[in-house]
């Protein structure tokens, strides 16, 4: 991971909501839902509001302290989820105070999870992806 | 037999909407269905899908609000000459592809390749079309909440939404419950409609907003339990003969069979519940966070609904925000389980 590198939000496809600092993304495409924890909402919202990785290395986070390695496994899986994507030409941002102030109340450690329980009614090709016999919304395996 | 890729697509729901257009009079039925805002004239054949429509939805019971007319027909090649349903061509199918191809040309649609079922919808003219082999040849679901995909892109249209939840509620306010099926929303809604509570309905109902309220409207009568669930709220007393299971195998029937004054007209919704069967003795309601609700209360009504998935995710997002969330632990016994609830709501809890 760059550390200077200044991520934005992977298209148009990734559509989120916040309630009370607790995210919730959904991926219109691939119909996977995405919930974080507390720590997770607040560097999601940092890094989609063009805060670099490196403005966070240290930053206190409940008890501790963000470390690089906790962040660099969370972008990873950001990216590996298709959720973020590096940007180019964006200007870095502060992080807000307000942000800082909540990822510094966090109670749970930097964590996204993922459900794709209801994913193959979205996403799955419902002619040429369905076992034939049982028909759709039978995937085939 | 013709082919149809996303090249064509908006093409060929304009033909078949005209089409449908210049055999209207060669349908044999037509009836209208009087729903909140809206009066559609639906034009059909006869048989199992043309007597659903009758059976399953409201008649409008919030007179004097004015109606939008709407026609919509349910056709197919026995009709006049209306065409064979075309199949889908070899490219890959990708349902938001196909959604976002309609919505550019001011339509939408959706199509159940098992059965060359297509359905289409003008939003400007308010003109659908259920394109089938045959008179009752559509997926088995439809005959629970017949027009549904058509409705939901026209109130979708209007800033409203269908919502996949239940309802219960009393003295005209109420509580929605979400969540996956098997979490116990249709037992709940049947429980307290047994005990004397209010329902718009069960699986889907119409939210809108008005100001600060989020109001709850129905639009099908249909409840549903299986078995299991029909033995345990002793419902062979009120249904001696309930019929055929149909094809989740669950007894499909009617609010208006578990109590006579029908479903209500409106529920002022204050709060989002989201059921879980515990085996507890006691049900129990406790504070939930709207993330988690919303992870109820969303992923089912968007998958399950053709099209417009970013404005229904925004519009949960918005109905999450707006109502306080609980999650319901169901107690084992359907009294118990309707007097928590009409606690809840005698304590103004919202």
């Amino acid at each position: 991971m760059g550390y200077s590198t200044i991520y934005a939000v992977s298209g148009n496809d990734i559509v989120y909501e916040t309630f009370d600092g607790d995210a919730v993304v959904l991926d219109l495409a691939s119909g996977r839902y995405f919930g974080f924890s507390d720590s997770g909402s607040c560097v999601w919202e940092a890094l989609i509001a063009q805060v670099p990785p490196a403005s966070l290395v240290g930053r206190t986070c409940g008890s501790g302290q963000l470390s690089a390695a906790d962040l660099d496994a969370f972008i990873a899986r950001l990216n590996e989820y298709g959720l973020l994507s590096p940007a180019t030409g964006m200007a870095s941002a502060a992080l807000s105070p307000e942000l800082a102030q909540r990822l510094a109340a966090a109670r749970e450690a930097l964590k996204i999870d993922m459900h794709d329980e209801l994913a193959d009614l979205v996403m799955v090709d419902p002619i040429h992806d369905v076992d034939e016999p049982a028909g759709w919304p039978a995937v085939k395996q | 037999m013709r082919r149809v890729t996303l090249d064509d697509l908006a093409d060929y729901a304009r033909e078949l909407l005209a089409a449908c257009e210049a055999n209207a009079d060669a349908f044999p039925g037509k009836s209208r269905v009087e729903l909140p805002g809206l009066a559609i004239d639906v034009f059909s054949d006869h048989g199992e899908l043309a007597r659903a429509l009758g059976h399953g939805m409201v008649a409008e019971i919030a007179a004097g609000r004015p109606a939008t007319p709407g026609r919509i027909f349910l056709a197919h090649p026995g009709i006049g000459s209306i065409p064979q349903p075309a199949l889908w061509g070899e490219a890959l199918f990708h349902p938001n592809m196909f959604s976002e191809r309609l919505e550019a040309n001011g339509l939408r649609g959706h199509y159940f390749h098992d059965l060359s079922y297509w359905q289409f919808y003008d939003v400007e003219k308010r003109l659908g079309v259920q394109l089938m082999r045959s008179a009752d040849g559509c997926p088995p679901w439809e005959f629970g909440a017949p027009l549904r995909c058509f409705l939901h892109w026209e109130y979708a249209a209007r800033g409203m939404r269908l919502t996949h939840a239940g309802t219960l509620g009393k003295g005209g306010r109420g509580v929605l419950l979400a969540g996956a099926g098997g979490a116990g929303k249709s037992g709940t809604v049947a429980s307290g409609l047994l005990a004397g509570l209010d329902s718009v309905g069960d699986d889907y109902v119409l939210v809108e907003f008005d100001g600060d309220r989020s109001l709850a409207r129905p639009l099908f009568t249909t409840l549903k339990q299986d078995q299991a669930g029909f033995d345990r709220l002793g419902l062979a007393r009120l249904l001696p003969d309930p019929g055929l299971l149909n094809w989740q195998g669950k007894y499909q029937f009617r609010v208006q069979d578990l109590c006579p004054r029908g479903v209500a007209s409106e529920l002022d919704i204050v709060a989002l519940l989201v059921p879980q069967i515990s085996g507890a003795a006691q049900s129990t309601i406790t504070p939930l966070s709207r993330k988690d609700a919303l992870m109820a209360l969303a992923p089912s009504g968007i998958a399950q609904m053709p099209g417009e998935r970013e404005s229904g995710f925004r519009f949960f997002g918005e109905l999450t925000r707006r109502l306080p969330c609980y999650t319901l632990t169901l107690g084992t016994r359907g009294n118990e389980i309707a007097e928590t609830i009409a606690a809840f709501l005698d304590r103004g809890n919202s």
